[in-house]
């Protein structure tokens, strides 16, 4: 069991901002000022940028920051027959929208999404959860049917490519603790490839966690800014995501807090412990979710006392 | 028996014109900025409008020509909407940044952090409150006495509400200690501190500077009042605080949203004549007044219908889209609202939410099917009330 003196895991799952540079250059391409070649040259300076940013800071595992995702139903739903995006609609707890995903036919994925070129074995995925994924289409679809036409496929594809773990983003259970059977019946026809996690996006994991030990996955992600630490009962059998950076806070964390913090939840859980954000960084600006990452790769690291 | 009639409104921005945002931005304007001013000024019958055009002809722009040009754009943006043919009308917040920046440049205890997006393409500047906020008085009055005094259409002043303004800060003052493992009452406390002080000490000042001044229709815009269904008891909090005992027509506009948690908290609205809410968004384009034709309304008309307060201010535009709503589909959601709710008093027609994601050529075209669909909806009604009943 891992206590105060060894490392944990440390990696960033989910949609990173843009930088400043971006953010103007798309602003520009709308309004006509720029190309879309010139747009395409400044995503990759991000992407390079921020591979750069997530191996000086020492994560375990690199993300792409699905800097080209406009949101994180989207490019799924415009890969898949029988989905289509339409109407905005505001995520909970955020001052950000997603389109909604309308369903015209049974759900298919035509083809996986492609990989991010980032080295095999060391870079992670997200995805939407099964659950979340049919409430962005208001159930008109089962929760099974996303999961198996559409989930899985592209679970598989980047299985292939060298992925080493898939993050599926949950941003509604917390609230509608009620959907966790359908949740689980949707996880049920996932493959697991490589190990999967469930990351609890801004929300109380606490009443959920007892009957999210027993789901088919082999990780759970927690909102620790939301989740009092005693809700995790000691001996806690699955992996655990700590989610100790806060998104949605500007203030940059402190190391020693983190740690401490992290060695505390490892002390209780039967299973590894990694340190995460507790949801997209895309809700800081760019600048600061570097600083964070910084933080997150420090604080992967036993403290060392000052001398 | 009186007339059916229901008041057409704005809900608030509107796109600034290029020859308005490139003088502020310091950047050269073209022939065709100075065109369009002229378009515009003919198109809309702006009085004076060629002293516009030789202004932007000069090109030379030092602080009396920037209070022009805002002057020009805010009389553009009035003349665009009376002559789509509003019955309620503002400037289209053509002297604001945007919405929720436009109010944490002002106060004090705001700064600012940076560039978030919020969908697609969109983004906005974001600020951390850094101390106990404050005014250090009314922020609009010269924006609304300048809308007053060349208009004759009643005026609706738009302010963004204290809630947002919390939900879209970021905060390094109240919840700065003990975040990490805290306890969701602790959480809670900071954040309801946090909304008592904007509404009390930012949006109300302006409230009471704004009737001061002659306003009397205040539009509190809580775009952020579902986004966190826990916190709803927060908004109308906020709501009440900043208008309370305020002698003025007041209302919340609340956009692409769960509506369904704001019930029963909103019941709560002191003396708030209506929710403005987004709906076209998520309807059908097609004509019908039946459940299945109106997917975007039934489910929020329902609640509006059950819970009986406030009323609804119907949004009958999709300001994401291009399309140009038929004025036959404007008065379809009418008759469909009317429908639902038994009582057309209870209902009054404006877009989704602010238009200044599209053009003003679309704009106009939009607001002005808005109105005739609105006068073919009463038509409608009045002519079905008129007619002899057969028992």
């Amino acid at each position: 069991v891992a206590g105060g003196g060894i490392d944990v895991k440390a990696f960033a799952p989910g949609i990173y901002p843009r930088s400043e540079a971006l953010v103007q250059a798309t602003r520009d391409l709308e309004r006509g000022r720029t190309t879309a070649e010139a747009v395409d040259e400044q995503f990759r300076r991000d992407t390079a940028e921020l591979r750069r940013v997530q191996e000086e800071a020492g994560l375990d595992l690199l993300s792409d920051g699905l800097l080209r995702w406009q949101d994180i139903f989207r490019p799924l739903a415009e890969a898949a027959e029988g989905l289509a995006a339409r109407p905005l609609t505001r995520f909970l707890d955020t001052n950000t929208f997603y389109r909604a995903v309308l369903v015209e036919g049974e759900p298919r994925l035509r083809r996986p999404l492609p990989a991010p070129d980032l080295p095999v074995g060391r870079w992670l995925a997200t995805l939407p959860s099964p659950l979340a994924f049919s409430l962005a289409a208001q159930r008109a679809v089962p929760t099974q049917s996303l999961a198996a036409n559409v989930l899985a496929p592209q679970i598989e594809g980047y299985a292939d490519a060298g992925c080493a773990l898939v993050v599926l983003s949950e941003p509604f259970l917390a609230r509608s603790a009620a959907a966790l059977p359908e949740l689980l019946t949707g996880l049920a026809e996932l493959p697991r490839p490589v190990p999967i996690a469930l990351q609890l996006v801004f929300g109380d994991a606490g009443p959920l966690l007892g009957q999210l030990a027993e789901a088919p996955v082999d990780a759970i992600g927690v909102d620790f800014y939301a989740t009092e630490i005693d809700a995790v009962v000691e001996g806690f059998p699955k992996e655990l995501h700590a989610g100790v950076v806060d998104v949605r806070s500007s203030a940059v964390e402190d190391v020693r807090e983190i740690r401490e913090f992290a060695d505390r939840v490892s002390a209780r859980v039967a299973n590894e412990v990694s340190i995460v954000p507790n949801g997209d960084l895309q809700f800081v600006p760019e600048r600061i979710a570097r600083r964070k990452l910084a933080v997150l790769g420090e604080a992967r690291s036993p403290l060392k006392e000052a001398a | 028996m009186t007339e059916i009639c229901f008041a057409t409104r704005e809900i608030g921005s509107l796109a600034k014109p290029p020859w308005r945002v490139k003088s502020f931005a310091g950047r050269p304007l073209e022939e065709s900025d100075v065109a369009e001013a002229q378009r515009w000024g003919k198109r809309l019958e702006v009085d004076g409008h060629e002293r516009l055009v030789e202004l932007l002809r000069r090109g030379e722009f030092r602080s009396a020509e920037l209070t022009e040009v805002d002057d020009w754009a805010a009389r553009y943006a009035i003349a665009l909407l009376e002559r789509a043919g509003l019955d309620v009308v503002y400037d289209g917040e053509q002297r604001r940044t945007e919405m929720y920046d436009h109010v944490a440049r002002h106060a004090r205890g705001f700064e600012e952090r940076g560039t978030v997006r919020s969908f697609d393409n969109k983004y906005y500047s974001k600020a951390a409150v850094v101390e106990r906020p404050s005014v250090e008085g009314p922020q609009d009055v010269e924006e609304f006495r300048f809308v007053a005094e060349n208009t004759d259409r009643r005026v609706k002043v738009p302010l963004t509400g204290a809630y947002t303004m919390v939900d879209w800060s970021y905060d390094e003052h109240y919840a700065r200690e003990g975040a990490l493992g805290g306890s969701a009452a602790r959480r809670h406390e900071a954040r309801r501190a946090f909304v008592q002080d904007v509404a009390s000490n930012v949006i109300r000042p302006n409230v009471e500077g704004l009737v001061a001044a002659g306003a009397d229709w205040i539009q509190i815009d809580e775009p952020a009042a579902a986004t966190r269904p826990d916190e709803v008891a927060l908004v109308v909090e906020g709501f009440n605080l900043a208008t309370r005992g305020i002698e003025a027509t007041k209302s919340m506009h609340i956009c692409f949203s769960d509506y369904s948690a704001l019930w029963p908290d909103v019941l709560e609205l002191d003396d708030c004549l209506e929710l403005q809410l987004e709906f076209a968004n998520r309807d059908a384009r097609d004509l019908g007044t039946r459940d299945e034709d109106r997917p975007g309304y039934v489910e929020t008309l329902r609640l509006f219908r059950e819970h009986g307060y406030p009323n609804v201010g119907l949004g009958v535009l999709d300001i994401h889209s291009d399309f140009v709503e038929p004025a036959e589909l404007v008065r379809d959601r009418v008759l469909y609202a009317v429908d639902v709710l038994g009582d057309p008093e209870r209902i009054q027609v404006n877009p989704d939410c602010g238009l200044r994601t599209r053009t003003w050529d679309v704009v106009y075209e939009k607001l002005a099917n808005m109105v005739e669909g609105t006068r073919l909806a009463e038509r409608v009604l009045n002519r079905a009330h008129a007619a002899p009943t057969m028992s």
